[in-house]
């Protein structure tokens, strides 16, 4: 697989307080028993929400470019670490939003780069410390679905980013984290068009990261959130659960990057249709024609006179 | 031939007082021979009586007569002409032009008998002549002029001038005499009956046309400039009349540009052969064959009101084969069905063979990777269909409104032959209803009544569905206040539209409201031209208009912008 060969040994592990490494190494373990050897992560968002600096705290290391004033390339990046026999597959993508609108020669990079690689997990990133939802969030969505189908979400998670944040005219913090969270899986189930059925009962996840290098940090040296998580070992924790949740990987096939073929759509259908048409539509319509001929009025003249011959009493 | 007998048997002495005056009403079909004066001994005239047909004089105004004589207790010559005059009066009234009261019968027996001589017509002639008015032998056959005359105008019948007037508009509707008259008069072998002679001016069968014409190209800065008026000229030949059967044969290429024709050129070859199932048979099927080529900007590859850049134009260019069979039930309401190949191309603004649209990039930049034009993916696709379509449309006018419903369905089928072997149905039903309001007296000067239009049209696609047959939304015969496709192109579209037109003073002024929607296929064409052109896939408008003679003045406001903007229109909108 190419991915092994990029592979690189993931060192960036050593550099996380003790703490932390031997709860993400517990963590790591779970693929060893379940006989997993590697993971694919993709991470996707808006541009400018923190994709690129949740991979590289994951990571450990700056493996991803942040681009923090302006948008970034356009390239999909796929950064590999393996550790004791288990690869660890992120794949960093360009931010969906150009100018305004879903940038779709973005979107059909990231489908093109995916080709023929499964993905395990995919973690849409937005950041905690905005207040309102729009269009543009749904059209993301949307963009999202249509690329890979709705079955995505079932493998997803609402990570938000810059989690170190006092919400405003002092409101209670989780209240805001469950507001912001809430709007925004509302958008993703309207963008995806999921209904109840479709999530089987479990609810998308929701996972809050602080990348900055001011964040809080408990007595173990370990990087938290305002509630006191330690946030790493939580979100490759949560990364792990759905991975093993039971719903499907997304296979990236042909088939799926150059989309489902409309023209094909229903071509078998096609003789029936036409015999539909032909006897429901067509053929009563003539008949209702003949009836509007024989049911037209006649002029007084030519009802009067019928012929010489009819009038012979 | 030709006296019917009108009789009135009124009993005017004393029968009356006993209750009731019995009436007779006997007829008499007369013999040859005579004008029967003589009445003759009453059983001969009784058996004569009873040999007649039936007249024309209604039950209605039978029984006026019966009134009019049951209130005098005398018959005098007075009440008998004033009877006589009302049978004139209402044979004239109801077209009979010949018909006359000839005599009234004898007074001296319980009967009174009125002789009317209806003008049964004994022939039926028809006459071509030309231009000077010599009878020359005509071109056309005589039965497909036959064939349009009412069986009213026809020996056996009563000559009426409404069957003569009907008759002509008939004949004329053929479309192949420059002069048509119809001249009864009266038969001099057969007393009391009419000839009527049909005159014929057959109009020229064959006609050539050459036509030049200017027209005005915008040059730089978007004014006219001397350098940009480009000439363009056609030229026409029709054959009209072929074999006498109303078979035509017409032919046109076209030209905007003299000077450089290739540039555009469209031409045009049509061949109509009506009467497919013979001169004889009532039914009425034209078979009709057409070679042509024409080429249009494709709407699918405009953009929405967002995209600041122009949009690049992909032109559509159609060479083609038409043969199909229409049978025309009524004025109005006909079923076409046949068979279309088509070679289709779809060029750039530089008339080069162009298989994808452009695209915008969001940097500035064009790139060629726009959805795709052509199911071939070259540029060129070939197509073999049947097409066939549905129209039944009772509208008619009242007091020039148009009052009724009109009903279309048109299906494309593919057959899977051509490039790519595209297999399809495409199909679109609309319907369209008048509603009239409120009764009004029909006549002439009087008011239209004040009308409700409603409006549907579906269009739908299963199967391969190139860009350039993709449905369009927007535009002033889809959702008015648009420019055609501004809305996007979809593989389904479902258009409504509602109209209140108010009759006010000589005008109509009207209040609108219209919603386009593509049903959220828009990402079933291939490529997604609507969300490449930055368009929104649906929308509605509303505004008022008042009509002005042929134009629509109209002011429409559409909703997705809120903006609004004057628009003046010819013709009907549905």
């Amino acid at each position: 697989m190419a991915a092994l060969q990029m592979s690189r040994e993931w060192i960036g592990i050593q550099q996380f307080p003790p703490a932390t490494q031997s709860k993400l190494l517990e963590i790591l373990g779970k693929y060893k028993e379940e006989d997993v050897s590697s993971l694919t992560v993709l991470v996707m968002g808006k541009g400018g929400v923190g994709k690129s600096s949740t991979v590289n705290s994951v990571i450990g290391e700056r493996a991803a470019a942040v681009s923090t004033f302006q948008s970034e390339g356009l390239r999909p990046t796929l950064v590999s670490r393996s550790r004791s026999g288990f690869t660890l597959n992120i794949i960093d993508t360009p931010g969906l939003i150009e100018g305004g609108y879903v940038n779709d020669q973005a979107v059909n990079l990231i489908k093109g780069f995916l080709l023929n690689k499964t993905i395990d997990v995919l973690l849409y990133v937005d950041r905690l410390d905005v207040y309102r939802v729009d269009d543009l969030d749904r059209q993301v969505v949307t963009a999202i679905t249509e690329a890979f189908g709705k079955e995505i979400w079932m493998k997803s998670a609402l990570v938000l980013s810059h989690a170190q944040f006092s919400p405003p005219d002092g409101l209670n913090y989780d209240l805001f984290v469950s507001r912001r969270s809430d709007a925004l899986l509302k958008v993703i189930r309207a963008g995806a068009q999921l209904k109840k059925q479709d999530m089987q009962g479990s609810s998308i996840p929701v996972i809050l990261v602080e990348n900055s290098g001011r964040c809080h940090k408990n007595e173990s040296d370990e990087k938290i959130l305002p509630d006191g998580t330690s946030w790493i070992p939580n979100l490759v924790k949560t990364i792990t659960e759905i991975s093993f949740n039971g719903s499907k990987p997304i296979h990236v096939d042909k088939k799926l990057v150059e989309g489902r073929n409309p023209n094909e759509r229903g071509k078998r259908l096609i003789p029936l249709i036409f015999a539909f048409q032909y006897l429901l539509l067509m053929k009563p319509l003539v008949r209702a024609i003949k009836s509007d001929v024989a049911k037209e009025s006649k002029p007084a003249w030519e009802l009067r006179d019928s012929g010489s011959a009819s009038r012979r009493t | 031939m030709g006296t019917s007998v009108v009789v009135v048997e009124a009993e005017v002495v004393g029968m009356v007082i006993f209750g009731g005056i019995c009436f007779l009403w006997l007829f008499q079909r007369p013999s040859r021979t005579r004008n029967s004066h003589r009445i003759g001994i009453l059983t001969d005239y009784k058996r004569r009586i009873e040999k007649a047909r039936p007249c024309l004089l209604p039950g209605t105004v039978q029984r006026e007569m019966m009134l009019m004589l049951r209130d005098e207790r005398r018959v005098g010559a007075r009440l008998l002409r004033k009877i006589g005059d009302r049978v004139n009066r209402w044979y004239q009234e109801n077209g009979y032009a010949f018909a006359q009261v000839m005599n009234f019968g004898s007074l001296n027996s319980k009967e009174v008998v009125f002789e009317v001589v209806e003008g049964d017509i004994t022939k039926l002639v028809i006459q071509f002549h030309d231009k000077l008015g010599n009878v020359v032998e005509g071109n056309t056959q005589v039965p497909i002029v036959h064939r349009e005359i009412p069986k009213q105008l026809r020996p056996g019948h009563v000559l009426n001038m409404k069957a003569a007037s009907q008759a002509v508009k008939n004949i004329h509707s053929l479309g192949l005499f420059s002069n048509i008259e119809i001249y009864p008069r009266l038969d001099e072998k057969n007393e009391g009956g009419v000839i009527v002679e049909i005159k014929l001016t057959e109009a020229d069968q064959k006609s050539a046309e050459v036509s030049t014409e200017w027209s005005i190209v915008p040059g730089r800065g978007g004014y006219p400039s001397l350098a940009s008026f480009q000439p363009g000229g056609s030229v026409a030949f029709e054959h009209r009349n072929i074999c006498g059967l109303n078979r035509s044969l017409m032919g046109s290429v076209t030209t905007s540009n003299l000077l450089s024709p290739e540039d555009d050129l469209s031409f045009k070859f049509d061949y109509v052969h009506p009467y497919l199932d013979g001169v004889y048979n009532p039914r009425n099927r034209i078979f009709k064959m057409s070679f042509f080529n024409n080429s249009k900007l494709s709407p699918v590859f405009t953009g929405g009101p967002s995209c600041e850049e122009a949009v690049p134009p992909i032109s559509v260019d159609r060479v083609g084969l038409k043969a199909n069979i229409t049978e025309n039930f009524t004025r109005q309401s006909k079923f076409t069905y046949g068979l279309v190949l088509e070679e289709i191309t779809t060029r750039d603004e530089n008339s080069q063979i162009s298989a994808n649209g452009l695209r915008i990039l969001p940097s500035g930049g064009i790139s060629v990777d726009g959805p795709p034009t052509t199911l071939s993916g070259t540029g060129i696709d070939r197509v073999a269909f049947l097409q066939a379509n549905i129209t039944r449309d009772n509208t008619k006018f009242v007091n020039g409104a148009i009052v009724g419903e009109r009903t279309i369905f048109q299906v494309d089928q593919g057959l899977g032959i051509g490039s790519k072997f595209p297999l399809f149905n495409r199909h679109q039903l609309t319907l369209t209803r008048f509603i009239q309001l409120k009764h009004v007296e029909e006549g002439s000067g009087r008011p239209q009544p004040p009308v409700l239009v409603l409006h549907g049209h579906y269009g739908g696609c299963v199967g391969d569905l190139p860009s350039y047959d993709a449905f369009v939304l927007g535009g002033p015969y889809s959702v008015r206040g648009y420019t055609m496709g501004e809305l996007g192109a979809a593989r389904n579209i479902l258009e409504l539209g509602a109209e209140v037109r108010i009759p006010v003073k000589n005008t109509q002024v009207y209040a609108f409201a219209e919603h386009g929607n593509d049903l959220g296929s828009s990402k079933d064409v291939k490529g997604n031209p609507t969300a490449v052109y930055r368009r929104v896939g649906h929308g509605s408008s509303y505004g008022l208009g008042v009509k002005l003679g042929q134009v629509r003045a109209e002011y429409a406001v559409d909703h997705n912008g809120g903006t609004g903007a004057l628009f003046l229109r010819f013709g009907e909108r549905y």
